[in-house]
C-alpha cells in the first residue's frame, strides 16, 4: 500500500523534479501519525454471513494468521454466534493487508480505530 | 448425494481426487462463467459484491481508496485460482493435486459459492433442500460445491497433521 509514499522525502536533492526541489532542505518527520497510532490501534473484524462455510473460515483463521485450530475455532464460533469478531490488531497499515487477505479468502471483514 | 468417496483423499500417492468427467465438466463451466464476470462485469455488480466487500464502515474517502488500490489484486486473484483449478480439471490424466493446487481449489470453490450464494439468496437454514423450493436445483449445486469445498479443507487439515 502506498500510504507512505508522501512522508518519503529523501529525493530532496534530486535535480530537475521541480516540486520537490522546492522543498525545504531538511524536513523533519513529524512523530504524530506514529503516537496516534499507537494509542489507538487498528483492529480488524469478521462479520458472519449465510455463505462461508464454518469450516472454510476456521481455515482461513489457520491459514492467514498462523492460529492454532483452538483459536481459529473459538474465533470462528464468536463470528457464527456473537455475529463479529475481531481477529487481528495493529498499525493501519497492517490492518489493511489483513482486511485485504481476509477479501481475497472471501471473507466478509472490515476495520477500524479502536475506541474511535 | 449417494457417494462412498470423499472428493479429495489424502492418500500415501498424495492427495487423490475423486471427481468424474461429468462433473469435472460442471466445474470447469462454472469457474468459466465466474472468471467471465470478473473480467467483464462493470464495478459494483451486485452478483460481485461478496467477492468485493467493503473495508471500511463510515468513511467513504477510505473505502474509495482501498477499492481503487486493491480491487485489481483481488480480481488478478480470484483469476489466478481460477486458471489453476481450470487447467488441473482439463487434464483427466491428473488424478492428484499438490498442495498449492487443493489451495486453489479452496479459492475458487469459495469464489463460485459466494456468487452463486448471493444470486440465490441463500441463508443460514438452506442446507436443507425443500422439493418446493424453486431454487432447488441451483441450491441443490450450491450444496455440491459446498460438499466439494469441506472436502478440500479435510484434505488440506489431514495433509498437515491439523486435525
Amino acid at each position: 500500500m502506498n500510504t507512505s509514499a508522501n512522508r518519503d522525502n529523501e529525493g530532496v536533492n534530486t535535480p530537475g523534479v521541480t516540486l520537490v526541489a522546492a522543498a525545504p532542505a531538511t524536513i523533519e518527520r513529524p512523530a504524530v501519525e506514529e503516537s496516534i497510532s499507537l494509542e489507538h490501534p487498528w483492529v480488524v473484524l469478521v462479520w458472519n454471513d449465510p455463505i462461508n462455510l464454518m469450516s472454510y473460515v476456521t481455515f482461513v483463521f489457520q491459514k492467514l494468521f498462523g492460529y492454532s485450530l483452538e483459536k481459529a475455532t473459538e474465533l470462528m464460533l464468536d463470528v457464527h454466534e456473537k455475529g463479529k469478531a475481531v481477529v487481528s490488531s495493529g498499525s493501519k497499515e497492517k490492518a489493511e493487508m489483513d482486511v485485504y487477505r481476509l477479501h481475497e479468502h472471501g471473507l466478509w471483514a472490515t476495520m477500524q480505530q479502536d475506541g474511535a | 448425494m449417494a457417494r462412498v468417496k470423499p472428493p479429495f483423499a489424502a492418500t500415501k500417492k498424495g492427495i487423490v481426487v475423486n471427481l468424474g468427467s461429468d462433473e469435472r465438466d460442471l466445474l470447469r463451466r462454472l469457474l468459466g462463467e465466474v472468471g467471465e464476470l470478473l473480467t467483464s462485469a462493470p464495478i459494483g455488480d451486485p452478483k460481485l459484491a461478496r467477492l468485493f466487500p467493503p473495508a471500511y464502515f463510515n468513511n467513504d474517502e477510505a473505502e474509495t481508496e482501498y477499492q481503487r488500490l486493491m480491487r485489481d489484486e483481488l480480481v488478478a486473484s480470484r483469476l489466478s485460482s481460477i486458471a489453476t483449478v481450470d487447467a488441473f480439471l482439463a487434464d483427466e490424466q491428473l488424478k492428484t493435486v499438490t498442495f498449492a493446487q487443493l489451495d486453489a481449489f479452496c479459492a475458487a470453490l469459495n469464489s463460485v459459492r459466494l456468487v452463486l450464494g448471493t444470486l440465490l439468496a441463500v441463508g443460514e437454514i438452506d442446507d436443507y433442500l425443500d422439493a418446493d423450493d424453486p431454487r432447488h436445483d441451483e441450491l441443490a449445486l450450491y450444496n455440491f460445491l459446498s460438499w466439494l469445498l469441506d472436502g478440500a479443507i479435510t484434505a488440506i487439515s489431514q495433509n498437515h497433521g491439523a486435525t
